[in-house]
């Protein structure tokens, strides 16, 4: 039996198991079969169950006993379907993983779309099912693709290539890890079972108090989601730090690295927060304990939910700032400018993030805090700024190739400034207390996480394609489609900042009759950017397995993860490889990368 | 240079343009509301102004780094038939342009920061002040799933509605209102951990306060122009923080009239009042 398919048995036998036995130790005559306390234990004997079965028994849970590591990886695509220490595997499957949760929620926002073109009920029931469809699509969203994508997948597959090591310090951790996103995606968009939740992707309290039993998949969904992307950050961080191969310095580390080590720090430091956080509402709502209620503190919970909340949308955007600066000087055959001003950029970003958390409460908050929030508000855009400096820097008297890439590099810096713009009037709390919580804010992050991370993420994907798949794609329908999403992205998003202004709300499938023109058009934008994004899916799909094949080192890249042969070798480098010189140096003059007698020195 | 010179006057037309365009948009609409569409109170034109000033600025930063991205994909490209080779330049530094960039950027944060932000919220507090407030006219203001209910404790109003039985908030122009905000439920006063985060918002005031159960919560601000639901629909009461399935429904019309024609509903409002309790036999907040 393939372990995936063991997995999801065992997780969905052992679900059953202990939630009748929960309801055996409390056999009250009114307990219904599923209660919110059996099904939460429930919930946890099955992710147990299931992370035994895809693997875990005989790899990760018999040595730990003492008993000897059994596990046997299948061959061939099959490998893909189960537990594995390849950290090649592992990214492609967080990529597949998030990839589906894109899916998931998009199709879910599509929906959203539709029941926003009219100003009364059509596709869905009640105005607390659309509430449910809402809160789906944030947080699959954010804590499956957002803050995984390019992290788990491709932190994990490129990571360890581009600092020239053959694997991660441990991959063990990221090798279970990738398995809880689709068991995350799976419980959140299972909530609808338990009667969905009405709170949106923040789960604010007190109302997620009084809602239905869906919360707790929410909850659930969450705490297994970010425990995979804390045990990749712990994995990415301890490898960056101890496995750079030999002349990989700090001042040598790739740009992509570095991004990867400040988003897995900020991981590390905040993700606990809000797993501690969702424990004490599942308590609240367990036990119960009025921590978050009119005889508690209901500020407490926004307090609590947005000092990890904003962190995170840094995690999402700082390493596409650092795709940004890979792929620039390789298309422009360029040196990168300024790279000590971009690095300082990401770490300050990082720095900085932790202090910003209440301009999402303007509207609630003292006015004595008004002001510092607002002011480190708008000097995050400093640091963040530091990358277009050197990307601006870098394509100056370039030789710029402008291939799919290049472009979507390029529109993602066009979409991203927008959405920083747009960030700036939020900061500013009197326009704040008119454009907070309406589709302004909505259009602002969905300019910075679509408009920045997602067009990043799609550059990196045809960037690194050849790496991957040994393939290359369409230049002209990479090109296509690139347009296509940006013409359709822009149209879309660009419109939320009007609506906002003109008074619609959030979380409403019901509203004001004189916003129906602006939202149709809305709407249209909208499916014409899903189909574009199921397009590049189609094309990617297609030059995997049939696009021309590519030479070794297609871009004349210099990092490291090109200087293997591609696509990558079951053994990334057969011999380690020592680097001499710097990746993001280029001209006629530049010396080579690796150590020209690294062969003697191997021996 | 001349690549230098070539952004600088490309940006200077193209930044024009958008700039004229810019201004034009801040100076349509009825009162020029501009971006707001339509702002009927004192705390919406202070909202207002900080985002004119700040749109002029964003504009003419945002097309100056489009300019810049743009100028180099066009100019540097390699262009079609041609081998791609090594740049000719390899410059990783240039000082004054790393400079000008960051001294630039913390300026203009730092300006943006004393104004609009730290100028426009001395006004807003300003407006909050008794002295500015003297005269106001107190609408207690409470929340719950789902429905506004507005009273009158100076005119012994308790809840104000429509002649349909609707609520509804009726507020005399250039008169100072102090709303009184608590997340309460009149009706099931016994329940209040069943109370949730309501945001009281009306559009066309520009501005809205979140409305916390436990907590009482003061906004004060003056409207500025005689308009009603009727005539503009960003006139109304929203609820703008999600309150559960009943959420889109939280809302309840304005009117914002003469002194004169407040008083005249005054009057029928206690008279309707009246009624209602007449037919009822009790006085009582079973409203």
């Amino acid at each position: 039996m393939a372990p995936a398919m063991r997995g999801v048995l065992w997780g969905l036998v052992a679900f059953f198991v202990f939630n009748a036995a929960t309801l055996a130790v409390d056999p009250s005559a009114e307990s219904p079969y599923a209660s919110q306390v059996s099904v939460t234990v429930g919930w946890f004997a099955a992710m147990i169950a299931y992370l035994l079965g895809i693997g875990g028994l005989e790899a990760v849970a018999r040595p730990m006993f003492g008993l000897s590591d059994t596990w046997r990886e299948a061959p061939g695509w099959r490998r893909y379907f189960g537990f594995s220490t390849d950290h090649k595997v592992v990214g492609l499957q967080y990529m597949l993983a998030s990839a589906g949760g894109f899916l998931v929620a998009g199709l879910v926002a599509m929906a959203m779309r539709y029941q926003l073109m009219t100003p009364y009920l059509t596709i869905f029931g009640s105005t607390s099912d659309y509430l449910t469809a809402v809160g789906i699509h944030g947080t699959i969203m954010m804590f499956s693709v957002a803050t995984v994508f390019m992290v788990g997948g491709l932190g994990n597959y490129l990571v360890p290539l581009m600092i020239g090591t053959n694997r991660t310090v441990f991959p063990k951790l990221s090798g279970l890890s990738v398995w809880l996103v689709p068991f995350g995606i799976l419980t959140v968009a299972l909530s609808p079972l338990l009667g969905g939740f009405t709170t949106g992707w923040r789960g604010y309290q007190p109302l997620a108090g009084s809602d239905t039993n869906g919360i707790l998949f929410y909850y659930l969904g969450i705490v297994a989601l970010t425990t995979s992307s804390f045990m990749v950050a712990l994995n990415l961080t301890t490898t960056i730090i101890f496995r750079r191969a030999p002349g990989v310095t700090w001042n040598r580390l790739p740009m992509f690295a570095w991004g990867i080590l400040t988003v897995s720090l900020l991981n590390l430091i905040w993700l606990p927060e809000i797993q501690i956080t969702y424990l004490m509402n599942l308590a609240e709502r367990l036990v119960p304990l009025n921590l978050f209620n009119a005889n508690g503190s209901p500020a407490m919970y926004l307090d609590l939910f947005w000092l990890f909340g904003h962190p995170e949308v840094y995690i999402v955007v700082v390493p596409a700032l650092a795709v940004w600066n890979e792929i620039l000087p390789v298309m422009g055959k360029k040196s990168l400018f300024a790279r000590p001003v971009a690095v300082l950029g990401l770490v300050f970003v990082m720095l900085l993030s932790g202090l910003v958390w209440a301009h999402h409460m303007f509207t609630n908050i003292r006015a004595t805090e008004q002001l510092p929030f607002s002011f480190f508000t708008e000097m995050i855009s400093i640091p963040t700024g530091f990358a277009y400096l050197a990307a601006i820097g870098t394509l100056w008297r370039s030789r710029l190739q402008v291939n799919t890439p290049t472009l979507l590099v390029l529109m993602s810096m066009f979409n991203f400034l927008i959405g920083g713009l747009t960030g700036l009037f939020l900061a500013d709390v009197p326009i704040n207390y008119q454009i907070h919580n309406t589709f302004w804010v909505v259009g602002h992050f969905h300019y910075t996480i679509i408009g920045g991370m997602v067009f990043s993420s799609l550059a990196a994907m045809y960037y690194w394609l050849p790496k991957f798949s040994g393939r290359m794609f369409n230049e002209f329908w990479g090109k296509f489609g690139a347009i296509w999403i940006f013409i359709a992205f822009n149209a879309t998003f660009g419109n939320f900042f009007v609506l906002g202004l003109r008074g619609m709300n959030r979380w409403v499938p019901v509203y004001p009759g004189y916003l129906v023109p602006e939202n149709v058009w809305t709407s249209i934008a909208a499916f014409v950017l899903g189909a574009g994004f199921l397009f590049h899916a189609a094309h990617l799909w297609w030059a995997w397995y049939r696009g021309e094949k590519a030479d070794e080192n297609p871009w004349g890249a210099r990092t490291l993860e090109w200087q293997t042969s591609s696509p990558t070798p079951e053994v990334n480098f057969s011999r380690p490889p020592i680097v001499a010189a710097n990746f993001y140096s280029y001209g006629d003059d530049a010396p080579p990368v690796l150590w020209a007698g690294d062969a003697s020195h191997a021996d | 240079m001349g690549d230098l010179v070539a952004v600088f006057v490309i940006w200077l037309v193209a930044g024009g343009l958008a700039e004229w365009a810019t201004v034009s948009w801040i100076n349509s609409g009825p009162w020029d509301s501009g971006p707001y569409f339509y702002v009927a109170s004192n705390l919406g034109t202070v909202g207002l102004h900080a985002f004119d000033f700040l749109l002029e600025f964003a504009v003419a930063i945002f097309m100056l780094v489009v300019v810049m991205i743009a100028y180099s994909a066009v100019r540097f490209r390699v262009r079609r038939g041609e081998r791609p080779s090594q740049a000719p330049s390899q410059s990783r530094y240039n000082g004054t342009f790393v400079g000008v960039w960051i001294v630039g950027s913390i300026v203009l944060n730092l300006l943006f920061w004393i104004h609009p932000t730290a100028s426009g919220l001395e006004a807003v507090y300003a407006a909050q002040l008794p002295q500015n407030n003297k005269n106001a006219l107190i609408v207690d203001v409470a929340a719950r799933q789902w429905e506004w209910i507005f009273s009158y404790p100076q005119y012994g109003i308790q809840q104000a509605v429509n002649n349909q039985g609707f609520d509804a908030l009726w507020l005399p122009v250039n008169r100072p209102v102090e709303f009184v905000l608590k997340s309460y439920d009149p009706a099931h006063n016994y329940e209040n951990i069943d109370y949730v985060i309501h945001s009281f918002w009306i559009p066309a005031f520009g501005v809205k306060e979140d409305v916390v159960p436990g907590q009482t919560r003061y906004l004060y601000l003056i409207p500025t122009h005689i308009t009603s639901t009727k005539t503009n629909e960003m006139v109304r009461v929203q609820c703008a923080e999600v309150c559960g399935g009943g959420h889109p429904y939280m809302e309840a019309d304005v009117h914002v009239v003469t002194p004169q024609a407040f008083a005249a509903w005054v009057q029928h409002q206690k008279h309707l009042q009246a009624s209602i309790l007449n037919l009822e036999g009790i006085v009582g907040d079973e409203s």
